[in-house]
């Protein structure tokens, strides 16, 4: 169990997190420039943090107030850079046997030969890391980390240099890498999808704070502000008043609309009346219909942007104020409609499966 | 018949050997130790070990006359041993060893810097000490820079013609280095003498410099890789 509490101040940023990790993958999510590779550096005993506490499975390996500073050496921790920081002047084996100095000779071979056979790259281990593919240079750089079997393990965006191709294999390479490696593993990424997928838990950083740390279901569907929903996806925010409320669900007014929305509301959120809310939804879950239906807002599309496999488009709601609110959709594939509708009013559907509602203040 | 160009040749082999040894040694200390320390003390201990690049070497003989003098500090210290080192062999060492310093310092210096931070904090993070990691990560990688910085050290140390002329003066067969046999010759008129002389420490230099090279492309080849 990983316990940390830290605070380090900076001319113009701080970062003040707290952390609990057990036995689990846990993605920490965030913008770059929010903490995150601080938070592992700090974790890792590389930079020293101006004061807290860090705990590995009850040992004190930085207490501010006991003045306890263990060193990089010592911690038993597992670090895996974002540039894997392979030694470029020692072989693929070398590198892996690196952590294992103080062991006997006979175990350092076997257990070398074992990882490299758990990274299935066991022909290439006298091979130097400039003759690796960046695929390959990554999973040796998580064996080198695991192979003094360290009680925690730090992994700085290890999927950044790599295609996407690459990406989704090595992801799925990391989750089966739990039958392997038994402790608690941060991970750190900027990508929700990457972070969702690899964790079970997710810490949501924006500027040197955790906005929310929760179960990755509870942080995807239950964001607890503004930017926990950013984070989350929910690009489509606006903010509401609640009308009137039952058990399971509200009735929301929006300004920018002018006229209101039904959400369903989680059975642990508690509203009263007027509420001040912010209704949130993906730009994947709302989607354009021709004809005013419940749950619908008259808009007109604006412009609209073709990907390879998505389609984005930008609409803003049609009131009696004018305001221009911009909405975004997404559609899989290539909406062939949507030709038809441009310069056109039409309706976009805010279904409240998908409505995320977030008491405000 | 050769002897007159035998001894100043082995007298500046002995110094600039024993010369290079030392600052190979003080120079990597100095540089890993100052790449460290980041006590407040610490551009000014630089500005003192770059010194003897910017002074001229008469004056540097001079300080040293004055630090090794019969009155000076250490000229006091060593009478307690009943020694001096003025005139004698190992004044040539000493001049050599710090006039090169700074050259090995200061580039060696620059080597430990260039190497990836993260290199070494990922030995750290594998259980390395300060020590190991210095022997095994930080000083391979920059084993070219330091190797070229050798070599810098060793012409600088194989120059010197000043300051060892004032603290080591003239002994043939003791004292006498080459650049100071190449000025006597020439100030008595043995011009075939002192052209010899010159072409010896031509051809050391030169291959001083093919060996730079080689060391050179070696790092380039080491920073892209």
């Amino acid at each position: 169990m990983l316990e940390i509490s830290i605070k380090r101040t900076l001319p113009g940023f701080t970062l003040d997190v707290k952390l609990t990790a057990n036995e689990e993958i846990v993605s920490i999510l965030g913008p770059s420039g929010s903490g995150k590779t601080m938070t592992l550096f700090c974790i890792a005993g590389l930079i020293r943090p101006d004061e807290g506490l860090i705990k590995l499975n009850n040992r004190v390996i930085y207490s501010s107030e006991d003045k306890i500073f263990i060193a990089p050496r010592n911690r038993k921790i597992g670090f895996v850079f974002q540039n894997y920081a392979l030694f470029p002047h020692l072989t693929v084996a070398e590198n892996i046997a690196y952590g294992l100095a103080d062991q006997p000779e006979k175990r350092v071979i076997k257990k070398v030969s074992e990882l490299l056979e758990v990274i299935n790259i066991p022909a290439l281990k006298d091979r130097y890391p400039a003759e690796l593919s960046s695929g390959q240079q990554q999973r040796v750089a998580l064996a080198r980390a695991i192979a003094p079997e360290p009680e925690a393990l730090l992994l700085d965006e290890p999927f950044s240099a790599l295609d996407a191709y690459r990406k989704e294999r090595l992801e799925y390479e990391l989750l089966s890498l739990n039958r392997y490696y038994r402790g608690d593993i941060l991970f750190v990424t900027h990508d929700l999808d990457q972070g969702f997928k690899v964790g079970k838990h997710i810490a949501m950083y924006d500027n040197g704070k955790i906005v929310q740390y929760a179960d990755k279901h509870q942080v995807i569907s239950c964001p607890v502000n503004r930017t926990a929903a950013r984070l989350a996806g929910f690009k489509n925010l606006v903010e509401g008043q609640v009308v009137a409320y039952s058990d399971d669900a509200a009735e929301v007014f929006i300004p920018e609309f002018d006229q209101n929305l039904t959400v369903i509301v989680p059975a642990s959120m508690k509203l009263i009346a007027d509420q001040a809310v912010m209704i949130g939804i993906r730009p994947e879950h709302l989607t354009a219909v021709s004809q005013p239906e419940s749950n619908t807002v008259c808009c007109r599309l604006d412009r609209k942007v073709h990907g390879v496999t998505t389609l984005h488009s930008y609409y803003h709601a049609l009131n009696d104020h004018q305001q221009r609110y911009s909405l975004e959709c997404r559609y899989l594939g290539v909406d062939q409609d949507l030709s038809a509708r441009e310069e056109k009013t039409c309706y976009l559907y805010f279904n409240p499966q998908h409505l995320v509602i977030i008491p405000l203040g | 018949m050769l002897e007159p160009f035998i001894l100043p040749l082995s007298v500046s082999i002995k110094t600039v050997s024993v010369a290079t040894v030392i600052t190979f040694f003080l120079g990597i200390a100095a540089a890993r130790w100052m790449v460290d320390y980041k006590g407040r003390f610490s551009s000014l201990i630089d500005v003192i070990f770059l010194l003897p690049i910017v002074l001229p070497p008469t004056v540097i003989g001079f300080g040293l006359l004055l630090l090794f003098g019969n009155r000076g500090p250490l000229g006091k210290l060593l009478a307690l041993f009943d020694t001096t080192i003025i005139f004698s062999w190992p004044a040539t060492v000493v001049t050599a060893v710090i006039v090169a310093f700074p050259l090995m310092y200061m580039t060696a210096r620059g080597g430990f810097e260039q190497v990836d931070t993260n290199l070494e904090n990922a030995a750290r993070t594998l259980g390395a000490g300060e020590w190991r990691l210095f022997w095994t990560v930080t000083l391979p990688l920059s084993w070219p820079t330091v190797m070229a910085a050798t070599v810098l050290s060793f012409t600088r140390a194989l120059g010197e013609f000043g300051a060892t002329l004032m603290l080591a003066g003239n002994l043939p067969g003791r004292t006498t280095t080459l650049p100071v046999a190449i000025y006597f010759r020439l100030q008595a008129g043995q011009m075939r003498e002192a052209l010899i002389l010159t072409l010896v420490v031509f051809i050391f230099a030169l291959a001083s410099l093919v060996l730079l090279a080689y060391w050179k492309a070696k790092a380039r080849q080491n920073g892209r890789g």
